[in-house]
């Protein structure tokens, strides 16, 4: 049995520390999708993991066993990278069996490992075919048997998906989720695209420049982002911040004025502490959840500027001062793209923050 | 022939000229004269006389034999070294590394004149410095100029010592281009450091070992510098002398130009027929 365990675990490169102490509790089983912005540090975060990284401080247990100083070949892992990094001058077969014969496998074990997971993974025909002669997809499919012939108790994937176009992307994602439903193990999987987080994950971990922002369930962060990045990250299009001022505090609740639409006023019940009286915080609220005139608590004016009609939702940028604001809109055709028209925000449809981007519940 | 392709043609025109002077004429004229005898005045045509004369001339034979042994011994060698000094400089580990990038490839740009001298030095039995290490860890001093297999061996150093450096920039060059993530997925299949370089490394390195392989067989059949300075001449008494001194010693020392152009065909044709024989058993599998 395989959960993954880290426990403040940091990482410098020299004096420059790129991981500060992370946190994160994964079960055995269990799909984690570690997502955020280039550069926040997932793939030092999977090679700690996977030990081609050293540790600089903290620990990560696997199963329970703690192996900031086990080899990597003994971690029980296998791991997936983005440029596939099949061996270029041996065939599929040999890719796949080249570990299992280094190691003296028996030869019978090694061919019924291979043929599984040839089989999983449809690439029987191209057994006897080299890297260079296989599509994106088919190397990635190779990519991810070599991991299955391993037999391992955790997976690891470095944006598996990114080189392929956006169809393969979605097929073979399609194909990893139904690969952790049939292996039943553990997988760790870095992105930045939020959508396949949102797709694969059992649960997500939101990870901004080295520091862990929040983890939780994909629909759990998409209701209840714990900060403004979170917010901002998690859903697309983007979520809209709009500037906003607390001009009335009552029993539990805050009225907020929109500084940049006209005086327009929300009022937000709270459970938590209450900002500050003339506080300056940001109101959130996703395309989506924009409604028609007079159907929520607040009505904004807004003049389309640009329109992009997907067909069964259109999404219009609208200028609203000097804010952008994006909005869903079922799809109305026949709409000129360059009117006047009126949303309504819901109080229970809108998140607030403060100005360090700190989620005012 | 279209306009444009005559402006082309005529801008080609000096090169192509200069090309043919002294390129294509001297390849054809020295094929020609190899079948003329040329020590008699006028020439004449006689294809056997110089053919007929290098299938039983025992010098011809003595140059062969030199060569071929220094070309099976050498090249060897000296890939297996430029392979090594490659993996050492592509090391994560090295500091300095363009210093001894620089350093290997030096040899190549120093004088030969200069650099010959400067074995012969090393190499003297009685001030070299050769010598004197081999004295001062108790063993005996060699006469390297006089015996022929010190001096075959004298040859091979120097020649290694020259070109070991270049060869392995190129090969350093392919190293690069193999990603380190391939040797991470190995490191993950638990296959050793020494493992992935005989399974990923050489396999990989191929292509570029061949075109290195292949530089240094046509470069060592015309061998010619360190037998002529170095050995004196392919001294002692024709015990390093090469094809390519040979050919010198026939055509400019003797005059004998029909006879050194067949020993000039020889030489190419051997290059290339051992080249072929090379790339054919490198090939790449099917
Ligand atoms: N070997 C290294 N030496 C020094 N700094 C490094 C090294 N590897 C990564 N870094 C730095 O560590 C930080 C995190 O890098 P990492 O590769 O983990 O980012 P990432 O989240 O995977 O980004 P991406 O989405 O672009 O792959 C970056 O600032 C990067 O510059
Ligand atoms: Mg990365």
């Amino acid at each position: 049995m395989a959960a993954v365990t880290l426990t403040n675990v940091v990482k410098r490169f020299g004096t420059f520390e790129v991981v500060h102490g992370a946190n994160i509790d994964i079960a055995d089983g269990e799909f984690v999708v570690f997502v955020g912005p280039s550069g926040c540090g997932k793939s030092t975060l999977l090679r700690m993991v996977a030990g081609l990284e050293d540790i600089s401080g903290g620990e990560i247990a696997i199963g329970g066993k703690v192996v900031n100083d086990v080899e990597p070949a003994d971690r029980g892992i296998a791991m997936v990278f983005q440029s596939y990094a099949l061996y270029p001058h041996m065939t599929v077969e040999q890719n796949l069996s080249f570990g299992l014969r280094m190691n003296g496998n028996p030869k019978a074990d090694t061919q019924r490992r291979v043929k599984r997971a040839a089989e999983i993974l449809c690439i029987d025909e191209l057994m006897q075919r080299r890297p260079k002669q296989l599509s994106g997809g088919q190397r990635q499919r190779v990519a991810i048997g070599r991991a299955i012939v391993r037999e391992p108790q955790v997976f690891l994937f470095d944006e598996p998906l990114s080189n392929l176009d956006a169809e393969l992307r979605v097929q073979m994602r399609v194909e990893i989720s139904r690969l952790h439903k049939e292996l039943g193990v553990t997988m760790i999987y870095v992105t930045h695209d939020q959508t396949e987080a949102m797709t694969l994950a059992d649960r997500i971990v939101v990870l901004k420049a080295g520091n862990v922002e929040q983890i939780g369930a994909p629909l759990d962060l998409y209701d209840d982002p714990a900060n403004r990045f979170v917010a901002g990250f998690i859903g697309s299009p983007k979520m809209n911040f709009i500037a906003a001022q607390v001009v009335d505090l009552s029993n539990s609740a805050a009225t907020v004025e929109l500084v940049n639409h006209g005086g327009a006023r929300l009022r937000k019940p709270l459970c938590g502490p209450l900002p500050a009286a003339g506080a300056e915080v940001v109101l959130g609220v996703r395309p989506e959840h924009f409604f028609e005139a007079g159907e929520g608590d607040c009505d904004i004016p807004v003049k389309a500027d640009v329109a992009e009609h997907l067909g069964s939702v259109s999404y219009v940028y609208a200028d609203a001062g000097p804010e952008e604001l994006i909005i869903e809109r079922e799809a109305r055709r026949q709409r000129a793209s360059s009117d006047r028209f009126t949303v309504s925000i819901k109080a229970e449809r809108s998140l607030l923050f403060d100005k360090t981007g700190a989620r005012i519940r | 022939m279209r306009y444009r392709n005559a402006t082309a043609y005529r801008f080609l025109t000096p090169y192509l000229l200069i090309f043919a002077i002294f390129w294509i004429w001297p390849i054809i004229s020295s094929f020609l004269i190899s079948f003329q005898a040329t020590r008699t005045v006028p020439w004449r045509f006689a294809p056997t006389f110089n053919w007929g004369r290098l299938i039983g001339d025992p010098a011809f034979f003595n140059a062969l034999k030199n060569t071929l042994l220094i070309l099976v011994i050498q090249v060897p060698v000296m890939i297996s070294l430029a392979v090594v000094m490659a993996v050492l400089l592509n090391s994560p580990l090295l500091k300095a590394r363009g210093l001894y990038r620089f350093a290997f490839f030096a040899p190549v740009v120093v004088g030969e004149v200069a650099y010959s001298a400067v074995f012969r030095l090393m190499f003297s039995l009685d001030f070299g410095i050769v010598n004197k290490l081999l004295n001062s860890v108790g063993l005996e001093k060699i006469d390297w100029f006089s015996n022929v297999t010190p001096a075959m061996a004298l040859i091979m150093i120097a020649v290694t010592w020259r070109w070991a450096g270049y060869n392995a920039i190129i090969i350093l060059a392919g190293l690069q281009s193999i990603p380190d993530d391939v040797y991470e997925a190995a490191t993950l299949d638990r296959v050793s450091k020494l493992r992935q370089f005989f399974y990923i490394t050489l396999p990989l390195l191929k292509p570029v070992i061949v075109f290195c392989a292949v530089l240094s067989i046509i470069g060592t059949m015309q061998l010619f510098t360190e037998p002529f300075l170095i050995t004196e001449r392919g001294g002692p008494g024709g015990g390093t002398e090469t094809l390519g001194l040979l050919l010198y010693r026939q055509g400019f020392r003797s005059l004998n130009f029909g006879y050194a152009s067949a020993i000039a065909y020889t030489m190419a044709g051997l290059a290339i027929a051992i080249t072929l024989v090379q790339l054919w058993l490198t090939r790449e599998p099917k």
